[in-house]
C-alpha cells in the first residue's frame, strides 16, 4: 500500500552566533519540543538544535497508542511533525544542526554544533537515546552494509536471504518477524532462554515458520570479506562457540543515552543517564535534562514530554532568580 | 482514487502557499513495463493541482528521447524538479512514504533558488570545477532517508556543478546491485565515493572533496 508522509518542516536560515539565548534546547524530540512550546509561550529567547531526527524517535515509529489524546493512536511520523509544528507556532528558533561539544564551566554557557557555536544563559539537554551497538569485531565495518539497525529502512535488501536478529526484547521481535515479509530465515540469538518481549510478540514468533532461535548466545563477531557472511556466536552456557551463516545481521539491544559529550561535565549514573533531580535540575545550575537521556526507568513519549515542561519551567524560573543574565 | 488523501493535500496546499517562485516537475514515464509510473505521473499532477506557482509536464521516456537526453534522464520512473532554472535536482521513483517529504522540500527550495547550507560548505561548493553526480539510494519505509536526500538536492542548488538524485532502490534493483546497496540511505559520489547512512553535512563535504581528488 501507498502512503505519503509529510515531515516536520525544514528549520529556516541559520541562527546568529553572536546572540547570547535565554536558552538553548540541544535536542528535537518529544521531550525538547514540548520544553520549547513552554519556552516559546514564556517568550523565553531560545534556539533548539534538532540534531538528525526533528521531531525524535516518534519519526521512526510506526504507531503510537498510548499518547493520550488520540484514542485511534497516532503514526509515529505525523506525531513527530505535530510536535515541530506546535513549537514553531511560538516562535522559538530551530535550527537542523548536531551538538558535538559543550563547555559547561563558562557562563554563558558555550554549545559547539557542527556548523557554528552558540551561547546560553540556560541548556534544557534532550538529546534521548540511539539504539546500542554491540561492539564486536566487523560490526562498524559493515554498518549499513550488512549490519543494520533499522528493518523497516533495509529488509528489502534482505530478500530471500537468512538474516540475524540480535536481541530478544520487543523491538527484536517485532522487527524480526517484519523481516519474515522479506527474509527466507530469521534467526533470533538472545543471550538468555527465553524472551522479554510480550506474549503477544512472542507467539506471533514462535508461530512463524521462518523465526527460528538460538538461545543462550552472544554475537562476538561479524564474519566476511566485502560482505556479510555470517556471525560467530558463544553459547554462554557451555562456552562453545559456532558460526552461523547469514547475509545480513540486525541488532536491537536496546537503547543507550547519547551522553559521551556531557562526561565530565555533568554528573552521570553508572549506566551513563544524566542524574536529575525532581525538577530536572543537572549538577551544574542553570542545566536541565529531559526525556529518554536522564530516564533509565520508563523512556515513554508522555514522560519524555512531561519532562520536557518541567525543565522549561524550571529554566523560566531561573531566569527570574538570575535577571542579570536576562535579556528579557 | 487520489493518492494523496483530503488532509494531506490541506497540509501541502499550506505548505505550498507562499512558494516564492515557479516550479515545473517534468514527469517522464512510458505506458509499459515501468512499475510506478502510473502512481509517479498523478502524484506530480496531484501536487500541481494545489499550487498555481507549480505546472506538471509530462513526457513518454521513448518518444521524448531528446527532452530526456537534455535533462540527463536515464531511467524511469523520473520527475526533474526544475526552479527558475534547472539546478539538477531529480527523483528517479516514486517520492512515497518518508520520501514525499523530500520532494516537497525540493519545490520549495528549488522555488527559493536558494540553498540552506553552511557558509564552508557553500564556499567549498563554489570552488568545484568538475561535475559532481550524487546519487542517494533510499527506500520509502526509510526515516533517515530524506535528510541524506535534502541535502545532496541543497548541494545541487548551491552548485551548477552539482546534479543530485534520489534513486529508490526497490524501484531499481539492478542499480541497487550495481552499487552494493544493503542498507539505506547510501550515498554514491562520482561513482567512487559512498557514504552510509544521514551523516553531518561536514562530512558529506569531505567526502565530496575525497571524489573530486579521486
Ligand atoms: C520503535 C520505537 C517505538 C516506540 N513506541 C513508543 C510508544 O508507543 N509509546 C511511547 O510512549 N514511547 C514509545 N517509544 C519511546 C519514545 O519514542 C521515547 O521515549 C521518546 O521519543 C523520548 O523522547 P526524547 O525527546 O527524550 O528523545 P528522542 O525521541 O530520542 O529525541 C532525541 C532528539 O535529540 C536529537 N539529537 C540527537 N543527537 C543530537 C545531537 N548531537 N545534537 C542535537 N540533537 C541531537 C535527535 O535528533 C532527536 O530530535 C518508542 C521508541 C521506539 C524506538
Amino acid at each position: 500500500m501507498l502512503d505519503f508522509k509529510l515531515a516536520p518542516s525544514q528549520p529556516e536560515a541559520r541562527p546568529s552566533e553572536e546572540e547570547i539565548y535565554d536558552l538553548i534546547i540541544l535536542g528535537g524530540g518529544p521531550a525538547g519540543l514540548t520544553a520549547a512550546i513552554y519556552a516559546g509561550r514564556a517568550r523565553i529567547h531560545t534556539l533548539v538544535i534538532t540534531g538528525p531526527l526533528p521531531g525524535g524517535q516518534p519519526a521512526n515509529t510506526d504507531v503510537v497508542e498510548n499518547f493520550p489524546g488520540f484514542p485511534e493512536g497516532i503514526e509515529g511520523p505525523e506525531l513527530a511533525r505535530r510536535f515541530v509544528a506546535q513549537a514553531e507556532r511560538f516562535g522559538v528558533r530551530m535550527i537542523h544542526d548536531s551538538v558535538t561539544g559543550v563547555d559547561l564551566s563558562v557562563r554563558p554557557f558555550v554549545v559547539r554544533t557542527d556548523m557554528a557555536t552558540y551561547r546560553a544563559h540556560t541548556l534544557i539537554i534532550a538529546m534521548g537515546a540511539v539504539p546500542r551497538r554491540l561492539g564486536v569485531p566487523g560490526e562498524d565495518r559493515f554498518f549499513g552494509r550488512g549490519v543494520s539497525a533499522c528493518a523497516t529502512c533495509d529488509g528489502f535488501f534482505y530478500r530471500d536471504k537468512r538474516v540475524v536478529v540480535v536481541g530478544g526484547g520487543d523491538s527484536a521481535i517485532i522487527e524480526g518477524l517484519y523481516l519474515t515479509r522479506f527474509a527466507r530465515e530469521v534467526v533470533v540469538v538472545h543471550r538468555r532462554d527465553q524472551l522479554r518481549a510480550t506474549q503477544i510478540h512472542q507467539e506471533r514468533a514462535f508461530a512463524n515458520p521462518k523465526m527460528r532461535f538460538v538461545w543462550d548466545s552472544a554475537v562476538e563477531e561479524i564474519l566476511g570479506e566485502k560482505t556479510v557472511t555470517g556471525v560467530r556466536v558463544r553459547n554462554l552456557k557451555t562456552g562453545e562457540t559456532s558460526v552461523i551463516e547469514a547475509e545480513g545481521v540486525f541488532i536491537y539491544i536496546g537503547m543507550e543515552p547519547q551522553t559521551e559529550l556531557f562526561a565530565g561535565q555533568l554528573e552521570l549514573d553508572e549506566r551513563g543517564y544524566i542524574v536529575t533531580d525532581r525538577r530536572q535540575r543537572t549538577s551544574v545550575p542553570g542545566v536541565y535534562a529531559a526525556g529518554d537521556i536522564q530516564d533509565p526507568l520508563y523512556r515513554q513519549l508522555v514522560v519524555a514530554a512531561g519532562t520536557g515542561a518541567v525543565a522549561a519551567m524550571e529554566v523560566e524560573k531561573y531566569l527570574e532568580m538570575y535577571p542579570q543574565n536576562h535579556q528579557g | 482514487m487520489p493518492l494523496l488523501n483530503d488532509e494531506i493535500r490541506q497540509e501541502v496546499s499550506k505548505m505550498l502557499a507562499g512558494l516564492p517562485g515557479p516550479v515545473r516537475l517534468v514527469m517522464f514515464t512510458q505506458k509499459f513495463e515501468c512499475e510506478f509510473c502510473t502512481e509517479t505521473r498523478q502524484l506530480v499532477e496531484e501536487v500541481a493541482e494545489l499550487s498555481d506557482r507549480i505546472t506538471a509536464e509530462i513526457y513518454d521516456f521513448q518518444a521524448d528521447r531528446a527532452k530526456a537526453e537534455e535533462l540527463g534522464i536515464d531511467k524511469i520512473p523520473a520527475i526533474a524538479v526544475i526552479g527558475a532554472q534547472d539546478y539538477g535536482v531529480r527523483f528517479y521513483g516514486l517520492p512515497s512514504g518518508y520520501e514525499f517529504a523530500s520532494f516537497l522540500q525540493a519545490i520549495q527550495s528549488v522555488a527559493a533558488g536558494k540553498p540552506e547550507l553552511s557558509d564552508a560548505t557553500l564556499r567549498v561548493l563554489a570552488g568545484i570545477q568538475k561535475p559532481v553526480h550524487i546519487q542517494v539510494f533510499v527506500t520509502p519505509t526509510c526515516p533517515y532517508c530524506p535528510q541524506a536526500v535534502m541535502l545532496a538536492h541543497q548541494m545541487a542548488i548551491a552548485s551548477p556543478m552539482v546534479r543530485a538524485d534520489m534513486v529508490e532502490a526497490m524501484e531499481f534493483p539492478h542499480l541497487a546491485i550495481k552499487y552494493q546497496v544493503m542498507g539505506v540511505p547510501r550515498t554514491v559520489i562520482n561513482e567512487t565515493v559512498h557514504i552510509e547512512g544521514a551523516v553531518p553535512e561536514s562530512m558529506v563535504v569531505a567526502k565530496l572533496q575525497e571524489a573530486l581528488r579521486a
